[in-house]
């Protein structure tokens, strides 16, 4: 029995260590889980902000210029049609997409070439800053 | 090496003001120069002097980053810092303002004609390369948005006979561009640089692409097509860019621009150590690992960077340059290989 006395007093600060990593361990997933959550809630509504703000402006688009007689508004509805395309194509509902980020590049590419071709000014900045690049 | 390269006449440009580009018309007959000073100057040559025949103004709000000639020496295009690139029109003597494009986000670096004349590029700080087409009617139409690059776009430059378009960025790469379905995508990207790539040159052939660097080496990329007997690998029917040749050593800080003369081969660079200095191939050397010898150096060719370098599309060995001392200078190289 004595030895088991020492024992319990020698490697009480062994014992103590691991149970407090445990605690902690769970109590850091669980804040970490989260955490995670809110930020991904929040960035994934940035994102679709984003992109619905596009879909939007593109559909009106291609309603303004598809009974169009104009010369030009052919090659308008055109690339109005390659952005609504390069959307519907978007995984918007996959969050572990792999090209997220690149596929957004091109969604934005278009959409100022779009915004361009209709000399509409691109001001939309309390639309779409929302989700520029992903920060931790 | 000695007195290879000498100075035939130096001029004030842009006074008190830096001098950011100089460029050649086709014919070799005009040079236009652009300025902190949001000024375009057309030079020409009048006996021994070089004389400003006009002064293009009121076009930019902020400084002219660069300038470029249609291939057919009409039109002259000017990149600015204010995020917008004016079309300027030869009438005679003077020239007048036809268009300003819109689009980028902020700071215009780069403008260049495609060998067609209908295409233009230009490129910017928003990460940015668009393709502009022109139509009968002079109405500029833009076909693609490319974001490509993660930084600065610094430079862009067209392939001489193809539609082939490279640009050079502060994320240290270098990007070629083909059209493909109605868009103008990414083929490739030549990793190598350590750092910033300011400026890009394909060679008369376009066979070679020359890149300068704040790294202080210029590389030279050679294009491979599928089934090359060097081995080199194709990704299916792209052709694989290689650096063939790095020339390190020569330049002591960023090296700001290259021009590859399409009538001697020889490529010149401008660079932050105020020097100019001329590169011939060796003409022994193998062609998948070419030698390129230092063959003309001036230290203190400007009092301070030099921004800009341009061999003279005529005239062999005419060579000008600018500087952030408002200076233009005028140089003649003869090649002592």
């Amino acid at each position: 029995g004595g030895d088991n006395l020492f024992d319990s007093i020698l490697m009480a600060d062994n014992r103590f260590h691991n149970e407090g990593y445990q605690e902690g361990f769970e109590e850091g997933v669980r804040v970490g889980l989260a955490e995670g959550r809110s930020h991904g809630a929040a960035h994934g509504a940035k994102v679709a902000t984003e992109v619905s703000f596009y879909y939007g402006f593109a559909l009106t688009w291609k309603c303004l210029l598809q009974n169009s007689t104009d010369a030009r508004a052919s090659k308008r509805l055109k690339t109005v049609e390659s952005l609504i395309g390069l959307i519907q194509r978007f995984p918007h509902d996959d969050p572990s997409y792999e090209n997220l980020q690149e596929d957004m590049e091109r969604v934005r590419a278009k959409f100022r070439q779009t915004c361009s071709l209709l000399n509409v000014p691109v001001d939309f900045r309390d639309y779409v800053n929302g989700s520029h690049g992903l920060s931790f | 090496m000695k007195d290879s390269l000498k100075l035939v006449t130096k001029f004030s440009g842009h006074p008190d003001s830096r001098c950011w580009y100089v460029a050649w018309n086709p014919n070799g007959t005009l040079l236009a120069s652009s300025g902190g000073d949001r000024a375009i100057r057309i030079w020409g040559r009048e006996g021994d002097a070089w004389v400003c025949k006009s002064v293009l103004q009121d076009g930019h709000q902020r400084t002219v980053r660069k300038v470029a000639w249609s291939p057919c020496g009409t039109y002259l295009a000017s990149a600015s810092f204010d995020a917008t690139t004016c079309i300027w029109r030869k009438k005679e003597d003077d020239f007048e303002s036809l268009t300003t494009l819109e689009g980028h986000e902020n700071e215009v670096k780069c403008v260049a004609w495609a060998p067609s004349g209908s295409l233009l590029a230009t490129c910017s700080r928003d990460k940015s390369v668009w393709v502009w087409e022109v139509d009968e009617e002079e109405e500029y139409e833009c076909v693609s948005v490319v974001n490509s690059h993660t930084q600065d776009v610094k430079h862009v430059v067209w392939h001489p006979t193809q539609e082939l378009l490279a640009s050079a960025s502060y994320d240290n790469a270098v990007k070629l561009y083909h059209e493909d379905d109605d868009d103008w995508v990414c083929l490739t990207t030549l990793e190598g640089h350590e750092s910033t790539v300011w400026s890009l040159a394909f060679d008369q052939s376009g066979g070679r692409l020359a890149s300068c660097s704040d790294d202080r080496t210029v590389r030279i990329w050679k294009e491979y097509r599928p089934g090359n007997e060097q081995g080199v690998v194709c990704n299916g029917t792209d052709p694989t860019w290689k650096c063939i040749c790095t020339l390190s050593g020569y330049h002591t800080r960023t090296i700001y621009d290259i021009s590859w003369c399409h009538l001697t081969g020889a490529i010149a660079t401008a660079c932050g150590d105020d020097a100019i200095r001329v590169f011939e191939e060796e003409s022994s050397s193998d062609p998948h690992q070419p030698t390129f010898s230092l063959m003309g150096h001036v230290a203190k060719a400007h009092a301070q960077d030099v921004n800009c370098v341009a061999w003279n599309p005529k005239e062999a060995g005419l060579l000008a340059s600018c500087s952030d001392d408002g200076e233009i200078g005028i140089w003649s190289y003869q090649s002592q290989a």
